[in-house]
């Protein structure tokens, strides 16, 4: 346990040193904050069937960026210490492999947390000019964060998995965007064809379209299956990751 | 304090360390030696395991390194070739992360952190980047790094490739300082550094090991150390015979060095002595002599010919 507090600090360190990080958050903080100012003026204009979450966490460009935010997050874990050779300095000291990858896997699940944080403060600002005046669902909230969590667990650990393939960035970014688009595609291929044969298509729809899953979360509707799903997706790609590192020890 | 068993390394179909056994006792200090590609690092990757043999076994202090490689790890201090280090870490918390994931004490952390800087004189680099150090600088963090958490065992590949010959000697004049402490194993391919370091020499080539003793003894063992060289103002239808007839003398060669000198080289039988009876020769014919010398092997012989037989 104390190796791994060690080595997730040492990441967390890596992550909020690097001007990288601060890049990232300061986009991602203009991008929800320009999403949250547009929900507030369209929801003036006239009413709508989404709450303020909804039009704030998930306006329609939501999805050309919330898949790039993954690479740029995961790519540098593995492969950084491949092309510098640390990884062989830090596996030869008394450390356990899924230590090593729990702890970057952490850090970057962390960061991943650290920039949603911003957007609560939005609602915050909003409750405290308008003095209650606006009707902010908690539930939608809850569920929104619930949602991207999941997600955010499931797409961070493909990122890991990429960046373990490779010794370069680049081609780790590429390569995990790669999947993650994928996973969303395949989700909306199911989508697509379910709308010849709703009723066959409809227990697997629930299960693995990413899309669908947003938009019930950010209605407050609660649905464990998505998020079994997204939890043990996670995992089975950080085995997957895990039999990866380990892969020098038993190939022959 | 290393027990090598018939240890084998193959990569897909290429077999890089071949059923190698070796023991290393506690306080030694090991050269490791051979050509590039001979399987010094191979090994010393599984020493330390990263990674794990074909076949065959390697305990460091009796914890073998594949089953139990937590602990046989926590008592190396490993120096990978290249020194591997985090380009965007200040040298000090570079170490102080190291040695807190090896075990050392929160409280002891930084003790052990000055000690270490201290030794390899990084004093005036504690606050830098490593990322923007030489190559003299970054090769002692390295050493640094491996020694910082006092471990039984330093295991270093090749801890002055790339230096200059300044830098060459401080690294040399730390490890003989390190080897009170430690038991050291070290891999080069330089060889004035094993002859001044090490009390013993591993010759390893083509991953077998071809030579295992003590510096001197391997000199002392080479067949070119009776190698005697002889100038004389005669020419060699009159010389070679009769040196050829002398006790001990087995293979001559000769050349003309001008102005009527020729020089003759001769192999002996190791451990004989025919200097004297060549300038008691030379006296009786009359034979103007200017030079008359046995020759020692280096290391450097021993490793030329171990390594090149075939």
């Amino acid at each position: 346990m104390r190796t791994f507090f060690i080595l997730l600090v040492k990441e967390l360190r890596a992550f909020f040193l690097s001007p990288v990080a601060w890049v990232v958050l300061a986009l991602f903080m203009v991008i929800t904050g320009q999403s949250f100012s547009l929900s507030i003026g369209l929801l003036r204009e006239k009413p709508s069937d989404f709450s303020i979450v909804r039009w704030t966490f998930f306006p329609q460009w939501f999805w050309y960026y919330y898949f790039f935010l993954f690479p740029l997050i995961t790519m540098r874990l593995f492969a950084e210490e491949q092309r510098q050779g640390t990884l062989e300095s830090l596996l030869t000291a008394p450390v356990r492999t899924w230590q090593v990858l729990l702890a970057k896997y952490g850090s970057a699940v962390i960061f991943y947390c650290v920039l949603w944080l911003p957007a609560l403060l939005y609602f915050g600002l909003l409750h405290w000019v308008m003095r209650g005046d606006v009707e902010i669902p908690l539930g939608a909230l809850g569920g929104s964060y619930l949602i991207l969590f999941a997600t955010g667990l499931f797409h961070l650990a493909l990122g890991c998995l990429a960046s373990a393939l490779t010794r370069n960035q680049i081609i780790a970014a590429i390569l995990g965007y790669a999947l993650i688009l994928l996973h969303f595609l395949a989700g909306t291929f199911l989508m697509y064809l379910s709308q010849d044969n709703p009723d066959r298509l409809r227990p697997l729809l629930d299960q693995a379209v990413t899309m669908r899953h947003m938009d019930y979360f950010t209605l407050g509707l609660i649905d464990t299956r998505p998020l079994a799903y997204y939890f043990s997706g996670a995992v089975l790609i950080l085995l997957i990751t895990h039999q990866v590192l380990e892969y020098r020890r038993w190939k022959a | 304090m290393i027990d090598v068993q018939n240890l084998t390394k193959r990569f897909s179909g290429r077999t890089a360390v071949n059923g190698i056994s070796f023991q290393v006792q506690p306080g030694e200090i090991v050269g490791f030696l051979g050509p590039n590609g001979a399987g010094k690092s191979t090994t010393m990757r599984m020493l330390t395991g990263y990674l794990p043999p074909t076949s065959g076994s390697a305990a460091i202090n009796g914890h073998d390194v594949f089953n139990d490689s937590l602990k046989a790890r926590r008592e190396i201090g490993y120096m990978p070739e290249n020194v591997p280090l985090y380009e965007d870490m200040r040298v000090a918390e570079y170490l102080s992360f190291r040695a807190a994931l090896k075990g050392v004490k929160i409280r002891e952390v930084r003790s052990s952190v000055d000690r270490a800087v201290e030794y390899c004189g990084l004093g005036e680099v504690k606050k830098k980047m490593i990322g923007t150090l030489s190559k003299g600088f970054r090769q002692r963090v390295g050493l640094a790094d491996a020694l910082v958490h006092r471990p039984r065992l330093l295991i270093l590949d090749e801890p002055t490739n790339g230096l200059d010959p300044n830098q060459i000697r401080a690294v040399r004049g730390l490890i003989t300082q390190l080897a009170g402490e430690h038991t050291i194993l070290l891999s080069t391919h330089i060889l004035s550094e094993v002859q001044l370091n090490c009390r013993r020499v591993i010759i390893i080539n083509k991953g077998e090991i071809r030579a295992d003793n003590t510096p001197d003894a391997l000199a002392g063992s080479l067949q070119s150390s009776g190698t005697v060289t002889v100038e004389l103002d005669a020419v060699p239808v009159q010389v070679e015979e009769k040196l050829q007839a002398l006790a001990h003398v087995r293979r001559l060669s000769f050349s003309e060095v001008g102005g009527g000198w020729h020089r003759y080289e001769m192999r002996v039988e190791p451990g004989e002595e025919v200097r004297l009876a060549i300038s008691e020769l030379a006296k009786a014919q009359n034979w103007p002599l200017r030079e008359l010398t046995q020759h020692t092997a280096t290391l450097e012989d021993v490793f030329v010919e171990l390594t090149q037989r075939d």
